[in-house]
């Protein structure tokens, strides 16, 4: 017994150093704001945009000997939510502010993103399903159990639909993934989805047998493993899905047309509604008009304060911004994670967002 | 020292003093009369007061800002977030927001954690139930059949996978034991225990209570099995020799007296254990399913737990301008923090009881 005790008390004293030690690391002072020499910067946030960040940063950071810039995927609440108390200078994210954010934050598009539904439907995955707003409300809510149903069917004339029960599958963590998903089943099918039901995380309807998966690639993985299962993934991870034999879904726009997510089909959904992008650029860009507008797309945002603690670092965020949404808008650097270039007018807007960093 | 008897006790306790007295009348005789020596009795007693007070005043202050933290979310939730099924933070992008009790949340928020706590503490059973026969059974074997060098090895190996981090096991869990439970394990139960109502239902992915529950138990058992042999080990090696000296055979000498005797130290050993399973945030997380909105059906059912769901959320919830939804993941940790309590200070009372009843009996 006093062997455990002594034992006890060594071990407490290694947990109490550790804990000092820990505590050492954590008042490390960041990024010192007086001085004339290196700048760094730090971004956080949306692991969609995360591959960009990691993209642009070493060719920037190459011709800009005085910054460094660290960037982590953390997800875009975490993005908006260290902007906005000022722990990072860039926060990312897939969604724009929500109303009542604090004032003083912009959000700034960067490029533009889209978003596929992928299914696993035995026979089926090498072909491309015809799927409503309303169809998916109604798997999502339970109200469509089986890919056989009429409803599916009388979208997909022609077509052997398999008796297979549907597997609604969903993202875990909060995810600017579902954000999209969930606002283009809030404006294609308001009756059964509801109005304004959208966020990074909504409350998912209980559909008995429905699936939940951390992140893109945890979707595709679930996606793979599970016959009947449809999912809603980020178009950077489209070749990875494909690979695995997982079918996409062309999608029902406003006007009622069956698109698949091609670039010539997220450019005309885009256009749509670069003439609609406000001054603030607070615009969801899901469900547009246009005969073949591919209706989930979205604005990928950096999220700033347009105060920040001294006029070098201010200047160096505004330099990097402008780059990133004119050079860094250049197709090969887009093209590795499956985004498209903002619309010169948007890129305007963006870079008038961009010079009120001070 | 419950062990030893009464005149062995007597025993050490004067050859301790006498050499504590030879001690201090030889080399440091000379520093007694100068008072360095209680200058430094002093500085030790306020410097181990002041740390050990450190840590209680941590605790109460966890407990002070977890109830600052969450106490808009008490005001808005009410019991309702103890005994509602629904985790909704509202419509963030309606613009509107949702009054009550002086508190404010985006319009038709509502926060109900019972599908949490289910989670949290049928997993947990599950794993203690499945930990508690494999922990002992190897404590067994390691103190009383095994030869002292395997022994001692094993043990080591044993002590070691206590230390394994979760993420690890939770990676393990992911990529071998969800796949083998929805495709083997799970239907083999289905066909075997399908009459049970309980083990009844789609078997799905494989992610779930079933999984959630394996794998807290590949993480206690390690836990509870350590514990138990050093209690095992201090059963009084005169008693178990009278015993043998009986005629009884070794494994009714290990029921008669090495379990029996132990008994209060395996239960400690035991509620170890469920504090960790009740706690265990990332493993849980990876194969949980993070189910929400619904209580579980069946052991196949995916499910959210308190700590997994604080992880899971807290992303999202930042994004609530309202900051609703942060409180309410504060309320979920107060929640967990509280039940973590009512599971280990009863326990542990009733672990210092049976220490005190025990002691006499086995002399």
């Amino acid at each position: 017994m006093q062997l455990s005790i002594r034992r006890a008390a060594v071990g407490i004293a290694l947990v109490s150093t550790l804990g000092f030690a820990l505590a050492g690391c954590g008042s490390t002072p960041s990024t010192s704001s007086t001085s004339n020499g290196p700048i760094a910067l730090q971004e956080t946030g949306s692991t969609l945009l995360y591959p960009l960040f990691n993209i642009w940063v070493p060719v920037y950071t190459k011709s800009h000997k005085n910054v460094t810039i660290t960037t982590q995927g953390s997800g875009s609440g975490t993005g908006i939510t260290d902007a906005g108390n000022g722990t990072v200078q860039i926060g990312a994210s897939d969604a724009y502010l929500a109303p009542g954010s604090p004032a003083g934050l912009l959000n700034i598009p960067l490029a533009i993103s889209a978003q596929q539904i992928m299914y696993n439907v035995t026979g089926l995955n090498s072909q491309h399903l015809n799927l409503s707003g309303k169809v998916l409300a109604e798997m999502y809510t339970g109200k469509i159990t089986n890919w056989n149903d009429p409803q599916i069917a009388a979208l997909n004339p022609g077509v052997q639909l398999p008796n297979l029960k549907v597997v609604p599958i969903h993202r875990a963590d909060g995810s600017g993934d579902t954000f999209l998903f969930s606002q283009y089943l809030s404006f294609s099918s308001p009756a059964i989805w509801g109005a304004s039901n959208f966020a990074t995380s909504v409350s998912w309807p209980s559909v008995q047998g429905s699936l939940s998966a951390t992140g893109n690639g945890g979707m595709v993985d679930t996606l793979a493993q599970i016959p009947g299962g449809v999912a809603y993934i980020g178009i950077s991870y489209l070749n990875k899905a494909t690979q695995k034999g997982l079918g996409y879904a062309a999608i029902q726009n406003k006007a009622g047309n069956f698109v698949l997510p091609t670039q010539a089909n997220i450019l005309a959904e885009a256009q749509g509604k670069v003439s609609q992008t406000p001054k603030n650029e607070a615009i969801s860009l899901i469900y547009g008009d246009g005969a073949n507008a591919y209706p989930i797309i979205n604005y990928e945002y950096a999220i700033v304060s347009d105060k920040q603690s001294s006029t070098q670092i201010a200047a160096a965020i505004r330099t990097f911004l402008d780059w990133a949404v004119t050079s860094g808008n250049a197709q090969n650097y887009l093209q590795q994670v499956h985004f498209l270039p903002l619309p010169s007018a948007v890129a305007k807007l963006s870079q008038d967002q961009i010079a009120e960093i001070k | 020292m419950i062990a030893t008897s009464g005149r062995e006790h007597h025993l050490a306790e004067r050859v301790r003093k006498g050499a504590a007295g030879d001690h201090a009348g030889g080399a440091l005789g000379a520093l007694r009369g100068s008072g360095r020596l209680r200058l430094g009795d002093m500085l030790l007693k306020v410097i181990t007061g002041a740390i050990a007070a450190g840590a209680i005043g941590a605790m109460l202050l966890i407990l002070v800002f977890l109830l600052r933290d969450s106490w808009p979310s008490i005001m808005y939730n009410g019991w309702h977030f103890v005994t509602t099924i629904t985790w909704n933070i509202g419509n963030l992008y309606s613009g509107g927001v949702t009054h009550r009790n002086g508190a404010t949340a985006a319009l038709g928020a509502a926060f109900g954690i019972l599908p949490f706590i289910e989670g949290t503490v049928l997993s947990s059973l599950i794993a203690v139930v499945l930990a508690i026969p494999l922990a002992v059974a190897l404590a067994l074997l390691l103190v009383e059949y095994l030869p002292t060098r395997i022994g001692e090895t094993l043990s080591f190996i044993v002590e070691m996978l206590a230390g394994i981090p979760s993420v690890v096991l939770g990676l393990w869990g992911l990529a071998v034991l969800i796949p083998w439970i929805g495709h083997s394990f799970g239907p083999f139960l289905l066909r075997w225990l399908g009459w049970i109502p309980f083990f009844r239902g789609p078997v799905g992915s494989g992610q779930g209570l079933l999984a959630s529950g394996l794998i807290l138990a590949v993480m206690i058992i390690p836990i509870i099995a350590a514990s138990t042999r050093d209690v095992l080990r201090q059963t009084p090696r005169e008693t178990k020799d009278g015993a043998l000296a009986l005629g009884l055979t070794k494994w009714e000498v290990i029921r008669a007296v090495s379990l029996p005797w132990a008994s209060s130290g395996i239960f400690g050993a035991v509620v170890l254990g469920l504090g960790r399973a009740l706690g265990e945030t990332m493993a849980v997380l990876m194969v949980s399913g993070s189910a929400a909105n619904y209580l579980p059906q069946n052991i196949y059912s995916p499910i959210g737990t308190m700590a997994a769901t604080i992880v899971s959320q807290l992303d999202s919830a930042m994004t609530d301008p309202t900051g609703m939804a942060v409180h309410a993941l504060a309320e979920v940790a107060l929640v967990l923090f509280i039940i973590s309590v009512i599971v280990n200070v009863p326990a542990r009372l009733l672990l210092s009881a049976a220490a005190r009843r025990g002691g006499p009996e086995t002399q």
